[in-house]
């Protein structure tokens, strides 16, 4: 998968490459709208990783620049701005999703798997993962072949650790992911761990292997083996 | 008490006491003058009398010129040169009362004989007076006084008005607004003084206000980015698969502080946006209906915290409010109502069209009642951030609801007075 992410701030860019690039995607990078123009006409991404608020100019108007070409790169636009008007034109104007700044990194992948599965398969296809199946926008999942149903969370659950296998969530990124702005309930983190258990024995009672893990109380990781 | 009543209330108190004190005067030195007029008038009398009675050699025959009583009552021997003057009282035939009288005597030589005379001189008469004179002065004293009254008034009105201009002013005057108060110059100087000084003050108020609130903002939003990278480099580290568990536990650590300020910066944010009324168009909502989705996203932590749900909804409750303070407002209030809730408590939901009601059982409070919706309150939870009952408040503000906190019966009680102008008809919405 092609990444290209446009991001003014140094720091916050090597991070977004370094998470993507461990996340098995290629990254190219810009720090502001110019360079953004021109790497898109250069070349075809997947997806755009896009900050609005860039130094000469809104991030808004390389997705205009994005519609003049005919192509089926999705956009994700990442922004310090949290208010719905923001949220609304980004979207109007063909933005694929919308992330807030400071937002967790596997979310940022989870979104970008997302819009590129919507884009590329128009959400018919399938994430496989060894004897796994599942199928993003039913809330199933074939454990060597033998249907298995899901809760919505569950099934939340499932897809952002398969987006971000052998990756260390952490409780709070999945809190955030579940439960959005009520993930500071109190007892939040229990119903994760509850949840978790659950996926762990439809799985494992099916036939599947323990993928997984618990990291020291920092939060859990869906490994490969 | 009213400028205008305290000064007439001394004024009027003044002008009593020196009355009385100059009519107490006044009636003193009349009764004065006319009591020693009388004694002089009845000393003349004597002399008179001893001059016509020294050109006699007895009584019989005498004649006297004087209108006044007079008694000659002849004596064994003459005593003494001695006059007497004195007051007392006599019977009057004529009055049918014992008046009061004065009465001079003294002993005179008729020829050989000694004789006394007497002369009674009535004293009523200055009575009289005495009090036609306080009646007149008392009339005088209460002219006097109403006049001081309605003068005083006027003049305090004209004078005063321009102070009066400036209160109202500043009494209207909001900071929210941002709009300046503007005095009115007036003739008098201090008051003149007066006003550059408070629209100095105003001013600097609304500066410092505007600062404060840029500040909020820029710091919020200017931490956001640090922030972010802060956390992205932590969620990088974490993924090391060299960690043992004692660094994985100061990641974790690091990124809880993280996650704290960043829902801190969040809150304030939210908090500057509506104070600069980004939230000002408003629509008819259903907020029966509205309670019930945002009850729905609840369900999971009701249930696992087993609450019992009493909901008594009035059904097709419209009100006028931005729908994204309206979903701030019953989030914030509806989980801060489950997450301090007690295992099996109760959370108890009433909707009229006048008010909404959200209780919830718990411990009472360690912060005073009122305190709750102060910033940074939060009583005994060291994990929240202390800032959503400030944003209940602030939306609540904003839409002009009234908002307060009770505790009763071992429950908080939040209610929020809908007003009725926000309160549309079904018909209409």
């Amino acid at each position: 998968m092609k990444i290209l992410i446009v991001e003014d701030e140094q720091e916050l860019l090597q991070s977004m490459v370094s998470f993507l690039k461990g996340s098995g995607m290629t990254c190219d990078m810009a720090t502001n709208l110019n360079d953004a123009v021109e790497k898109i006409d250069m070349s075809d991404y997947d997806c755009i990783v896009l900050d609005i608020g860039l130094p000469d100019g809104s991030g808004l108007k390389l997705i205009e620049e994005l519609q003049k070409k005919d192509h089926q790169t999705g956009v994700v636009i990442v922004s310090a701005r949290n208010s719905l008007e923001d949220r609304l034109t980004g979207l109007n104007i063909g933005a694929d999703d919308y992330v807030t700044k400071p937002f967790y990194m596997p979310e940022l992948v989870a979104r970008i798997k997302s819009v590129f599965r919507r884009r590329s398969f128009q959400g018919q296809n399938e994430i496989i993962h060894n004897e796994l199946k599942v199928i993003p926008d039913e809330m199933l999942m074939y454990v060597h072949e033998k249907l298995i149903s899901l809760t919505k969370k569950e099934h939340e659950l499932l897809l952002y650790f398969l987006s971000n296998s052998n990756k260390v969530l952490t409780k709070e990124s999945i809190a955030e992911h579940l439960w959005g702005d009520h993930a500071d309930m109190a007892d939040s983190f229990d119903f994760i761990y509850s949840h978790i258990k659950n996926l762990r024995k439809k799985i494992t009672d099916n036939g599947g292997k323990d993928y997984l893990k618990s990291i020291y109380g920092v939060g859990y990781k869906f490994s490969n083996e | 008490m009213k400028l205008l009543n305290v000064t007439n209330r001394y004024y009027i108190a003044i002008a009593l006491a020196l009355l009385l004190i100059s009519s107490a005067f006044l009636s003193y030195r009349v009764f004065d003058l006319l009591d020693n007029e009388i004694s002089e008038h009845m000393l003349f009398e004597k002399m008179e009398i001893e001059k016509q009675l020294s050109a006699q050699r007895d009584i019989q025959g005498i004649n006297f010129v004087i209108g006044d009583k007079i008694e000659i009552e002849p004596l064994e021997k003459f005593t003494t040169f001695r006059v007497s003057l004195v007051d007392t009282i006599k019977f009057d035939p004529y009055e049918d009362a014992v008046v009061p009288y004065r009465r001079l005597s003294y002993e005179q030589l008729i020829g050989e004989d000694s004789y006394r005379i007497t002369l009674w001189k009535r004293l009523s008469e200055t009575e009289g007076l005495f009090s036609g004179v306080a009646f007149t002065l008392l009339l005088v004293a209460i002219d006097i006084i109403a006049c001081f009254y309605f003068l005083n008034r006027w003049f305090s009105k004209r004078v005063w008005k321009p102070f009066y201009r400036a209160l109202s002013g500043l009494k209207h005057f909001d900071l929210h607004k941002g709009e300046r108060i503007s005095f009115q110059r007036s003739e008098i100087e201090e008051f003149n003084t007066l006003n550059v000084e408070l629209s100095k003050l105003t001013d600097k108020v609304a500066r410092d206000y505007q600062n404060l609130r840029e500040f909020t903002e820029n710091m919020s939003h200017e931490t956001q980015t640090p922030l972010a990278i802060i956390r992205s480099k932590l969620e990088l580290l974490v993924q090391s698969e060299k960690l043992d568990s004692e660094q994985l536990g100061h990641i974790k650590s690091a990124l809880d502080s993280v996650n704290r300020l960043s829902k801190m910066n969040k809150s304030l944010i939210l908090l500057t946006r509506i104070e600069n009324d980004q939230y000002n168009i408003a629509e008819a909502l259903n907020f029966s209906q509205l309670i019930r989705r945002h009850l729905d996203k609840f369900d999971l932590f009701i249930s696992s915290r087993e609450l019992q749900l009493k909901l008594n909804l009035e059904e097709n409750v419209w009100i006028k409010i931005n729908p994204n303070l309206a979903d701030i407002l019953l989030s914030n209030l509806l989980s801060n109502a489950i997450k301090y809730n007690t295992i099996h408590g109760e959370l108890k939901i009433d909707l009229t069209s006048s008010q909404l009601k959200i209780s919830n059982s718990g411990a009472p409070l360690t912060i005073e009642g009122d305190q709750i919706f102060e910033r940074f309150k939060k009583g005994d939870q060291p994990d929240s951030v202390g800032l959503g009952l400030a944003i209940v408040k602030k939306v609540c503000d904003h839409c002009s609801c009234d908002i307060h906190y009770t505790y009763r019966d071992d429950r908080h009680v939040f209610t929020i007075e809908f007003p009725v102008e926000k309160v549309i008809d079904e018909e209409e919405a």
